[in-house]
């Protein structure tokens, strides 16, 4: 445990990469999810072969595949596009930060669009019918009434989710973000001890894994505290 | 930059070199991996808190960190421990390909675990109770009864659990092993053409990911032939 003297910030920068990226792809991952969960369940014939070909792409293949293309190959994009204008700059790319989160959040995005989209066939077609009978406009039952009653049903598998996105973070230090693998990694070349240090990392995501699961399981709570399952 | 078709023909026959080790990593791991997610949800259901309660922190810890932490502390980790190189383990941890099954195996069989776990808890509890007013004793009702039903019902989970576990051999390419996105990353890092080798690698990894959902397919049709529909 000593050896861990002199890097417990540098393990606290990491986290906070970490919890950064998490939010990041987060947000991506519900609007991804939304969007592919829309097309999905719109009538045009086309948004629904885009968004299985999206779900089918993102869901079969390795995390660690989706994240390297997306960031050498905007790099080599960027960088073609900046040769246009100034051929003496050699190499662009974009922040390992941001090609991994969008990568993150495109994938789990993929996985959330199933679960959005059967979670809006779950809502009781009687509640929208009977919003349509009190008069109230398409827009203010979708918000009202389709989003409410569709988030109980998603929260448990958006919760599992979360919980892929924060351990597919680890993956970033791949492409090179100083996140707490990265940190580990510096760590163990200077003091040679990479048991210690890898074992800091597992029980930091074990941590954040903890508060995740113990935050969607209070909500699971206070979104089902009108049915009798959450009394 | 430009898309150099002729380059996916002639790299995808370079990748498919490290299928034999992708096939090898998905099998072994899938079977141990089987084995210990047996045993694991056995002892969650025992009833006994001095079985129950090592498995559910077994789970626990190895669902909530990410297998990438794991491969790291076993292929850079474990090395270091004293007892670990003077002991049997070590003829597999020298190697980074035993290091890959250990980690692929020691992950899927908790996530695995809970899935068997979900299909026991799924059988109804009134054919056990007609097994024992039937005479069966407890094991016998578990593995006539109980068994085949569970396995059914956890089918779908199963066929999921087995797809990422296909995914998760890619992150071998970490500890220095050369399956086919291993072999990809070295294509790149000569050709630095990343579009064209990792989308037939995606292809690839496709193809892979759609024969495995079939084979489940047909596998849960074989099993659900007895129910009238």
């Amino acid at each position: 445990m000593e050896s861990l003297t002199g890097w417990w910030d540098d393990f606290f920068w990491g986290s906070l990469v970490v919890v950064q990226v998490f939010f990041v792809s987060l947000v991506l991952m519900v609007f991804f999810g939304l969007l592919g969960s829309a097309a999905k369940l719109s009538n045009s014939k086309a948004l629904q072969k885009i968004a299985n070909g999206y779900t089918i792409v993102f869901r079969g293949t390795p995390e660690i595949l989706i994240l390297l293309l997306f960031y050498f190959g905007s790099a080599i994009t960027l960088t073609a596009i900046v040769n246009v204008f100034d051929p003496s700059i050699k190499f662009v790319d974009i922040d390992p930060f941001w090609a991994g989160s969008i990568a993150i959040g495109l994938i789990v995005g993929a996985y959330a669009t199933e679960t959005f989209r059967g979670a809006f066939l779950g809502v009781d077609p009687g509640q929208i019918e009977a919003s349509r009978a009190l008069g109230i406009s398409n827009f203010n039952t979708f918000v009202y009434i389709r989003i409410p009653a569709m988030w109980r049903l998603a929260l448990p598998p958006f919760g599992n989710h979360m919980l892929s996105l924060i351990k597919d973070t680890a993956l970033i230090s791949v492409i090179g973000l100083q996140e707490t693998m990265f940190v580990a990694e510096q760590a163990t070349a200077n003091t040679g001890e990479p048991f210690v240090m890898y074992l800091a990392v597992g029980i930091i995501y074990l941590s954040f894994s903890t508060i995740i699961t113990l935050t969607v399981m209070g909500y699971e709570k206070y979104g089902n505290k009108h049915l009798e399952v959450g009394k | 930059m430009n898309f150099d078709f002729s380059l996916i023909i002639s790299s995808i026959p370079q990748l498919l070199e490290g299928l034999g080790l992708t096939f090898q990593l998905w099998i072994f791991s899938g079977i141990f991996g089987l084995l210990l997610a047996i045993v694991l949800m056995l002892m969650r259901i025992s009833g006994k808190w001095y079985l129950s309660a090592p498995a559910m922190v077994y789970i626990y810890i190895f669902r909530g960190t990410p297998i990438l932490v794991q491969l790291f502390i076993i292929y850079h980790g474990l090395p270091q421990v004293e007892f670990i190189r003077e002991s049997f383990l070590w003829v597999v941890l020298r190697e980074p390909f035993g290091c890959g099954i250990l980690a692929l195996t020691l992950n899927t069989g908790a996530y695995v675990s809970e899935i068997l776990r979900g299909g026991v808890k799924g059988v109804p509890k009134g054919l056990g109770e007609a097994g024992a007013a039937l005479g069966l004793s407890k094991m016998h009702r578990f593995i006539y009864i109980t068994t085949p039903l569970a396995v059914r019902l956890a089918i779908p989970a199963y066929s999921n659990d087995v797809i990422s576990l296909m995914k998760s051999t890619a992150l071998v390419s970490t500890i220095t092993l050369l399956d086919m996105m291993g072999i990809a990353r070295v294509i790149v890092s000569e050709t630095y053409a990343p579009y064209e080798i990792f989308i037939s690698l995606m292809i690839i990894y496709l193809v892979i990911t759609w024969a495995t959902q079939k084979a489940f397919a047909l596998f849960e049709r074989r099993m659900s032939r007895h129910i009238i529909q």
